[in-house]
């Protein structure tokens, strides 16, 4: 479906960005406001595309000023895409809300720094995770992945402190090497077939070994943009440091925009790439769940135990490869799965940093052994840091159970018993890390322990982002016919 | 919605709208008062709701309701015993400044343990089972003393061992269906299926960890004494019997596998004997008790497997009734221990009820005991498995003598009367425990009440006491030669593997740390480009 309705593809993108420009050009009072007055027509925007791609059963597509590819650009939301884009929407309105406490501009002053770049930071942020859900070239992506890196760098340095100055450089380097093996393999791809359109190299790619070579560059660029074990370097030291909401928006959806174009590389250009491929992929994913949710346990800092748990729930996502292998991949519970968690690890992971934020500021700092008297402090934030926790650990009710068991059911139907036990044994010690943080949380604060009581209306939103986590653990256990819409189509309308 | 179903919805739905109301101060400041009025819909569903079904989301999300026998009996004796120890807690947890958080944790657990049994479906049974296996970990850890503290970290981390084995059996069974079936459903495409072995073998892991089968039996000598008495109760009574449940919905009973009823047996008579063999050996009358329930846990066990051994489609209702014994007996016992540690040492009338509860455990002749044990053994029909079960009742004699010394020396020497809050819940509860098994006796088991009056039940539940007691002499004579054996014995051994698990996790630090330096992480990025590149070469 094309026409009026796609015009709705380009608000998605363009909104946000407005608003950015309106900030530079109009420096209002308080760049807040314009993000929260440019909020609800972007999120109506976004719901309206998911809700015309699910009526319509069919994917929703604008070609920029008439000019099909490979000469003009065209966005289109597919199922999946229209997805993730609701959910980035809601997770930004909740995590800008969260935000709203440390980056308000303070009375009377036109502007300052860090709530300013904060606004206009979150904004860029989300035209780009909306261009890398409907971009269909493999150089607009490319585009879109380098405003998303360079939104989301600076907001890991915020306060402008040394060290993560240093985490926000490592973050920015590490980035750019992934950026660069992408390009190389774009070079790659354009030198054999003179095209970069998805719809076009569906038809034309071969079977060679320049083709491979391609494939692999771009997506080990993606991986290392993605921090999956053994290329996290960067991960734990950005996320951990950046101020919590910003940590909440890298952790659940900027590091999933380069995986979600690696699943798009993998399904999108050549119907299955080959088992060994697949289960070298999941061999890594196996290997971050393992090794990171081990290292998570072992943290003394709250945020550093959060990140290392993102690397490690960042590897489950890399399970689905060799689940789903039929013809019609995206009609497997391995697919279903995979993104299922994508969107539940968003949740939680956003829940766990905002909540995290503020024990911290209840307690004034964020070690581990001494979160005794956090449950006082902030009750809802621990409560909601549990409710996220369950679905890390993969219990019911909860989205990361639904996922895990769509993922072990995969795992079994197809006798690949290693990932279901990967996933069971990924479980247990999630639920070691989390309980450890809980356990100390309940505990009773000794004396002379200084406790900074967090209004509830804050800590209402930890909880809000919790609770999605849990409501998506209702979905039914089976492949859901919404995320194949415009897949099985490749080829242009 | 149909009466039944309203009376099965509320029965879940009840504890979790109080575990909700305490967000508010003012329910939070009287939480303890809630406890005992929780349970209610629960005791009345099991009296009046038997064969109802309540389809609470339809296919393919699917959450379905439904009673039958075997969830009735269990269902109800949970229900009274949540009552009776929930009358008890108001008494006994009366000032204590954590009473909130307590109660919020019963709750929660309460409401699994009542669900287990009747939920229907697999996704929802996997829930409710994850409820009160997690939620008893506050219970169990409430106390904040570092023998809490430990005994929390075994179950917590034996509990999530056992969730992860449930999990990956239940996939198993559910892998033919679309979404999520019945456990009926389910169960039928089992035998064939061509992971039957696995499955069979993850389900007795996982429930069996529940019920305390050695040697997944560690935590329970641990986590059941350290609790608040009435939390022992419910814990040793009540939340074991998620483990019976589960065996009994998800084992094929009535196919008749011989092989692996045999095998079920066999564990389930190790674990009698040798919970007695250890339990002899503890001197707190509370690891006492945790110890007898792992061993009636065992012969719950090698009941189940006698049944399946043969199918007999009788299994699922004797070993309920069976269960439903312990669970009113064995609360009534923890509940008593609490009485008797009030002061009641010296009097006559709480010291010969609690030798009856105990005895009972052995199968005490005119007791529930005696009679669930002799409708049980109907199950063995093999010569060596009935002899072994009731030389297991001879040591369960034995057990009890040693409980009944222990705890006659437990109390304060003077002797003083203990508060009404205490002593009326027990008192109800043990004669609860002694005339339900007489009520549901012809309907559950078909024998008559006379039988129990004959001289062929009267003989067999006899000599092994006879036989106890007599065993208990020479305890008595030899007992300070018997080595003393730490609370959950082997547990102590894989403790001691603690110092290697550390020594790997560092291991695995410095290794982090050598891969996030800048030339390895750039290195390895290009070693996966390559390897990605041959691997796609290779699977083209």
């Amino acid at each position: 479906m094309s026409g009026d309705a796609g015009f709705l593809l380009v608000l998605a993108l363009m909104l946000p960005a407005t608003g950015i420009v309106a900030m530079f050009a109009a420096p209002m009072r308080a760049p807040e406001r314009l993000a929260f007055l440019l909020y609800p027509p972007t999120l109506a925007a976004v719901v309206a595309i998911a809700v015309i791609v699910g009526r319509s059963e069919a994917a929703l597509s604008y070609t920029l000023g008439g000019w099909s590819p490979p000469l003009g650009l065209m966005l289109r939301a597919d199922g999946a895409g229209a997805a993730l884009m609701v959910m980035s929407a809601v997770i930004i309105g909740l995590v800008g809300l969260s935000a709203l406490g440390a980056f308000r501009t303070p009375e009377g002053t036109s502007e300052a720094r860090q709530p300013f770049a904060f606004w206009a930071l979150l904004l860029a942020l989300w035209s780009a995770l909306n261009l890398v859900f409907l971009a269909q070239d493999l150089f607009t992506l490319f585009v879109a992945l380098e405003l998303l890196t360079f939104a989301a760098v600076p907001m890991v340095c915020l306060n402008g402190k040394a060290d993560t100055l240093q985490a926000a450089l490592r973050y920015l380097l590490f980035a750019l090497v992934g950026s660069a093996f992408y390009l190389m393999g774009v070079a790659l791809i354009y030198g054999a077939y003179g095209a970069l359109d998805f719809a076009i190299l569906r038809v034309v790619m071969r079977e060679d070994a320049a083709t491979a070579l391609a494939v692999a560059l771009m997506i080990g660029g993606l991986m290392a943009k993605t921090a999956v074990f053994p290329v996290h370097l960067w991960l734990p030291p950005a996320h951990a440091g950046a101020p919590p909401p910003a940590s909440a928006v890298l952790s659940a959806l900027v590091i999933k925009a380069p995986f979600f174009l690696i699943v798009r590389l993998w399904f999108d250009l050549a119907p299955y790439h080959g088992a060994p491929a697949a289960n070298l992929l999941a061999a890594l994913g196996a290997v971050s769940i393992l090794s990171c949710s081990l290292l998570a346990l072992r943290q003394v800092r709250l945020k550093l135990m959060i990140a290392y748990s993102t690397v490690a729930q960042v590897g489950y996502l890399f399970l689905m490869f060799p689940l789903a292998t039929s013809d019609m991949p995206w009609e497997t519970l391995g697919w279903s799965g995979g993104l299922l968690q994508i969107v539940s690890h968003a949740f939680a992971k956003a829940a766990m940093f905002v909540a995290a934020g503020l024990i911290a500021e209840a307690l004034g700092h964020d070690r581990i052994d001494d979160l005794a008297g956090a449950a006082r402090a902030a009750p809802v934030s621990v409560f909601a840091f549990a409710l996220a926790g369950l679905s890390l650990m993969g219990l019911p009710p909860s989205g990361g159970f639904n996922a895990k068991v769509m993922l072990i059911s995969g795992a079994v139907a197809t006798e690949q018993w290693w990932i279901a036990v990967v996933i069971l044994a990924g479980g247990i010690l999630a639920a070691g890390y989390v309980f450890r943080v809980i356990g100390k949380a309940m505990a009773d604060a000794g004396e002379g322990v200084a406790i900074t009581p967090v209004p509830r209306s804050r800590e209402a939103i930890p909880l809000a982002l919790a609770l999605c986590a849990l409501v998506i653990g209702f979905v039914p256990l089976q492949p859901f016919a919404y995320l194949a819409i415009g897949r099985s189509t490749g080829v242009m309308p | 919605m149909t009466p039944a179903g309203l009376l099965l919805a509320s029965t879940l739905a009840l504890p979790l709208i109080m575990v909700a109301a305490c967000i508010k101060p003012w329910v939070r400041a009287r939480a303890l008062d809630l406890l005992p009025f929780a349970p209610l819909p629960g005791l009345v569903t099991a009296l009046f709701a038997p064969g109802g079904a309540l389809v609470l989301a339809p296919d393919p999300m699917r959450m379905v309701l439904a009673l039958d026998l075997p969830g009735a009996l269990l269902l109800g004796g949970a229900a009274l015993l949540w009552t009776g120890a929930g009358l008890y807690a108001r008494s006994y947890m009366k000032g204590d400044p954590k009473a909130a958080r307590f109660a919020v944790w019963w709750l929660l657990t309460l409401a699994g343990s009542l669900g287990v049994f009747i939920v229907a479906d697999i996704a929802s049974f996997y829930l409710v089972f994850a409820l009160v296996s997690l939620s008893a970990f506050g219970l169990v850890s409430h106390e904040d003393t570092p023998g809490a503290a430990r005994a929390g970290f075994i179950y917590m981390t034996l509990a999530i061992l056992g969730e992860a084995f449930l999990l990956l059996a239940f996939v198993m069974l559910a892998a033919g269906a679309e979404g999520n079936p019945l456990i009926g459903e389910a169960l039928a495409s089992l035998p064939g299926s061509p992971w039957e072995t696995t499955i069979i073998i993850l389900l007795v892991f996982g429930f069996g960890l529940k019920m305390g089968l050695v040697p997944l039996h560690v935590w329970m000598p641990l986590a059941h004494p350290v609790a608040p008495m009435p939390a022992s109760a419910a814990l040793s009574g009540i939340v074991v019997k998620a483990g019976v449940i589960g065996l009994i919905r998800f084992l094929p009973l009535d196919v008749g596998l011989p092989f692996w009823g045999h095998v079920l047996t066999a564990l389930g008579l190790f674990t009698a004997f040798y919970a007695v063999l250890v339990g002899v050996t503890q001197q707190h009358p509370k690891t006492v008790l945790a110890y007898s329930t792992v061993s009636q846990m065992g012969f719950v066990a090698a009941v189940l497997g006698g049944g399946m051994a043969f199918g007999s489609p009788l299994t699922g209702d004797l070993a309920a009734f069976y269960a439903l014994h312990h669970m009113l007996v064995k609360g009534a016992l923890f509940l008593g221990v609490g009485v008797t540690a009030a002061g009641g040492r010296r009097t006559l009338w709480v010291m010969l009820p609690m030798a009856a509860l105990a005895l009972s455990l052995a199968g005490l002749p005119l007791t529930s005991g005696a009679l669930a044990k002799y409708a049980a053994k109907g199950l063995m029909h093999d010569d060596l498995g009935a002899a072994l079960a009731s030389l297991a009742a001879a040591g369960s004699t034995v057990l009890m003598l040693h409980f009944l010394r222990l705890v006659a020396a437990f109390g304060k020497p003077e002797a003083t009367m203990p508060s009404a809050g205490l002593v009326l819940p027990w008192a109800g509860i043990a004669i609860a425990s002694l005339l339900a098994p007489w009520l549901l006796l012809e309907t559950v088991t078909g024998y008559a009440p006379a039988t129990m009056l004959g001289l062929d039940a009267l003989w067999k539940s006899s000599w092994p006491i006879v036989l106890g007691a007599l065993l208990f002499q020479l305890l008595r004579r030899f007992g300070n030669r018997l080595p003393s054996i730490p609370e959950g014995d082997i547990v102590v051994l894989a403790e001691a593997t603690t110092p290697a698990i550390a020594r790997f996790g560092t291991a695995i630090e410095r290794a982090d740390a050598v891969l996030r330096r800048w030339p390895v992480a750039g290195a390895a990025l290009l070693v996966i480009v390559l390897a990605l590149g041959a691997a796609l070469r290779v699977g083209s």
